[in-house]
């Protein structure tokens, strides 16, 4: 089935009102992915600061990070990103099955990555070097960078539910499905930011 | 086969097939206009880049080696 | 460009029903003129209670030995009252107060982009406010509006209450700020280019992205400080590796912006007066636009201004310095297009323009300043003396306050449908003036001499002018009291407007004073600027804003 036109109603005509709203909110929430951009920005600053200055990385008494385990998990989390793109295509092309699985894969991949965290920081928690929030620049910079992420994919696997919810009791249809396209944005953007933060914690 | 050896095998395996997706589904939208449609773009290909990052530091190329085996 | 162009059953022909009962109409209203107003009454109180704890500063500083209140009262006291004036007086008022009341209408919109927000984003701001009022309880911040570590770190309860409530009014303003750049961006009426938006508009256009980006920054940096003092994450304290001086660059990354967040609105404002009074057209108003903007973006780059004592690496205080000096540039621009708007004009001497010539005058005093304290060498002299006080406050009283004074005496009869009495107004502007200079203009000789900042206490050679001042500043009080009994009374007993009483030529004084909730009966079509006073209006469609006669699409609700 071809892409349905934005707005468009069950009657084959375009509800004008519908398209320009849309339009509204979806600058007012790239707008608003951009102000949680600067968020982590800020944080990521704080981190590479705290980092060069002085006394190496990680600091004295820290192990550093495992990189095989996270480029697993990262992989999970990109997993996901992947799935979501394809949720939203499958929904744009009216194949509303497959849009639901590849949904439901989403949360999968998603819960998944969080549980992935959730092992990795148990590790560095209780492992034999204990690294925690406050017990220095590196558990603070880690965690409440990761934390913060963390919790943004948790809001998104939420957010996802609610879609899966909305979406079997129809809320969606083939013109008007902003939900959707907001939650696929959101999803990347959790994805993007994982990119970075990958990078800085694990390759530097 | 130790839980590190796994972890890098999915790791590997795994980013070839994210960043394929990635980078196929950015070629296949390469026309397609809007402003949502753009942010997609670079959102895919920053995605690609990741599975990248990752299928290589799953490949020991870059990244640091654990001093010894996984959690 | 502009999606309300399309003119087909979209957001353009959209009036909501109209709401109904006390509540909705006055309290949780989503009117952007009812919200506008609730800015400006709300910013005015927490204005009178930040300016009683400037009182009691002065008032300590009667003596050389204080004695007023305890020193470390007085800590808490300018902190609080630096804080609040910041970020519950002078940014609510601009932004979401001038902003909300006047922007809207002045682009033709019938609403801003998202309403509910709009009144969210107002509703958070009171609450923010009383927080941090209410940090007095606990033990108020010590630390000054930088709440700069390891004395925040050290201080008491209250400072973990202040980084809430600034947060709160960060996350208030990140919201103001979205939906301003939608509203300008998506919802100009048909005709409405951005080369032909008002001056105010664009001051607002250019604020909007300082609050959404540089409000967020402010964020991570108190979102940092409360959890290294609530739960020990080791951020600034230098005992656990972290770094006093990363605070002073997240801090200033956004609190830089923020003095143009202060100051870009008040612009706009006096771009608006001064050709109204003037009967003259804006010279350069391209100019002005653009400077606006270039002023917002260099903003961003020039943080470390502030902190040329931290210890920074001399090659990076000097493009610091360099990127200061050119933000001088664009911000003459203005001064210079301001004064040939002037030039060979009708001055008609309102109130509203008194405040604006005044404005011009003091901000200048205040920039110039600021390209003194951007040099490095004299920086270094007199950073953290009463000559940062004296300039801060010129850019902050003799520019966004004497902006806001002259947005309350030419908009006052837009939101209410009376004027303000021109003879106290008069009189609140001259006393003001007089006890503002006062107050302030020997604060700089002080800061020459080495007078410190924030201290209860002071050399007994500094009695004299400091006595001057805490007078004056009795003085300037009076003329804010004249000015809050002229609102009262005005709002009963004022004269009535009508729909354009300065005959000015944007947007909003073509249709009647307050406007409708839905402000346009027909959402008008533009066709030029609206400064060409010789010309006939750049508008059609407005014809039966005046007359008694319904809008025509009065259904259709969601």
């Amino acid at each position: 089935m071809s892409v349905a036109a934005i707005g468009a109603d069950a009657h084959g005509g375009v509800d004008q009102l519908y398209v320009e709203t849309r339009e509204l909110r979806l600058q007012g929430f790239l707008l608003f992915l951009v102000s949680d951009c600067v968020l982590f920005s800020s944080f990521i600053f704080a981190y590479l600061y705290l980092r060069n200055s002085g006394q190496g990385w990680p600091p004295p008494g820290i192990q550093r990070l495992d990189v095989a385990f996270a480029a697993w998990n990262s992989v999970v989390l990109f997993g996901s990103g992947a799935t979501m793109h394809y949720a939203l295509e499958n929904f744009k092309h009216g194949k509303f099955i497959k849009y639901m699985w590849f949904l439901l894969a989403t949360i999968v991949l998603g819960a998944g990555f969080l549980g992935g965290q959730a092992f990795e920081y148990n590790h560095l928690i209780f492992g034999e070097h204990v690294t925690w929030w406050g017990s220095g620049i590196f558990g603070a910079s880690f965690f409440t960078l990761t934390g913060m992420h963390g919790l943004h994919v948790f809001f998104g696997v939420c957010y996802l539910t609610v879609l899966v919810l909305q979406s079997a009791a129809g809320v969606y249809t083939r013109g008007k499905y902003f939900g959707i396209t907001a939650g696929t944005l959101y999803w990347h953007f959790v994805d993007v930011i994982w990119v970075v933060l990958f990078s800085i914690f694990y390759l530097l | 086969m130790n839980a590190q050896l796994i972890e890098r095998l999915g790791a590997v395996i795994g980013g070839i097939a994210v960043a394929v997706v990635a980078f196929y589904a950015l070629y296949k939208d390469w026309q397609v206009t809007g402003v949502e449609n753009q942010v997609f773009k670079l959102m895919l290909a920053l995605l690609g880049l990741g599975a990248v990052l990752a299928l290589l530091a799953g490949l020991n190329v870059i990244g640091f080696a654990p001093s010894k085996g996984a959690y | 460009m502009a999606v309300a162009a399309l003119h087909s059953g979209g957001i353009a022909d959209h009036i909501h029903p109209e709401p109904q009962g006390f509540v909705r109409r006055y309290v949780f209203s989503l009117d952007h003129k009812i919200i506008g107003i609730q800015y400006l009454i709300t910013g005015f109180v927490f204005f009178m209670l930040s300016g009683l704890l400037a009182e009691a500063i002065r008032t300590q500083l009667l003596n050389p030995s204080g004695g007023f209140v305890a020193p470390g009262t007085y800590n808490e006291v300018y902190s609080v009252h630096g804080s609040a004036m910041v970020w519950l007086v002078v940014i609510p008022l601009l932004t979401g107060g001038f902003g909300n009341l006047v922007f809207p209408v002045q682009i033709g919109a019938r609403d801003v982009a998202f309403p509910w927000l709009n009144m969210l984003s107002f509703w958070i701001f009171p609450v923010a406010g009383l927080m941090l009022f209410s940090s007095f309880l606990m033990g108020a911040p010590t630390a000054g509006w930088m709440e700069y570590p390891p004395i925040s770190l050290q201080g008491a309860a209250g400072t973990s209450m202040w980084c809430a409530a600034i947060f709160l009014v960060g996350v208030s303003s990140t919201i103001t700020g979205i939906n301003f750049v939608v509203t300008i961006l998506k919802m100009r009426a048909p005709g409405m280019t951005f080369t032909r938006m008002p001056l105010f508009v664009w001051g607002q256009f250019a604020t909007a992205p300082l609050l959404m980006i540089a409000t967020t920054a402010l964020a991570a940096a108190l979102a940092a400080l409360f959890i290294e003092r609530q739960f020990g994450v080791p951020f600034f304290d230098p005992t656990k590796g972290g770094s006093p001086v990363m605070w002073q660059h997240m801090f200033w990354f956004y609190s830089h912006p923020a003095v143009y967040i202060m100051i870009l609105p008040a612009f706009g404002i006096i771009s608006e007066v001064l050709p109204t009074f003037a009967r003259k057209p804006i010279f350069g108003y391209k100019l002005i636009a653009f400077s606006s903007m270039a002023i917002a973006l260099a903003g961003f780059m020039v943080w470390a201004h502030h902190m040329f004592t931290s210890g920074l690496a001399p090659f990076l205080q000097l493009p610091f310095m360099i990127i200061t000096y050119l933000i001088g540039v664009p911000t003459g621009i203005k001064i210079f297009s301001w004064t040939a708007t002037l030039w060979g004009g009708k001055i008609h001497y309102t109130t509203a323009m008194l405040f604006a010539i005044g404005f011009v005058g003091l901000f200048t005093l205040g920039g110039i300043t600021g390209i003194f304290l951007a040099a490095i060498p004299f920086d270094l002299h007199v950073h953290g003396t009463y000559f940062i006080v004296a300039h801060l406050h010129y850019v902050l009283i003799g520019g966004s306050l004497m902006g806001i004074f002259a947005g309350m005496y030419y908009w006052f009869p837009k939101m209410s449908g009376r004027l303000l009495n021109e003879t106290l107004g008069k009189i609140h502007f001259w006393l003001f003036f007089i006890g503002f200079n006062g107050t302030f203009l020997p604060m700089h000789w002080l800061g020459v001499m080495g007078m410190p900042r924030e201290v209860a206490t002071y050399d007994p050679q500094f009695t004299f002018w400091n006595r001057f001042e805490s007078v004056s500043s009795y003085l300037m009080t009076f003329a804010i009291l004249i000015f809050f009994v002229n609102v009262l009374w005005s709002i009963r007993y004022g004269k009535r407007a009508g729909a354009n009483p300065w005959g000015a030529r944007t947007l909003e004084w073509q249709v009647p004073s307050p406007p409708h909730y839905y402000n346009f009966k027909h959402v008008p079509t533009v066709y030029g600027l609206p400064y060409d006073f010789s010309q006939p209006l750049p508008y059609s469609g407005l014809e039966e804003e005046l007359t008694d006669s319904p809008p025509p699409v009065a259904a259709g609700a969601h």
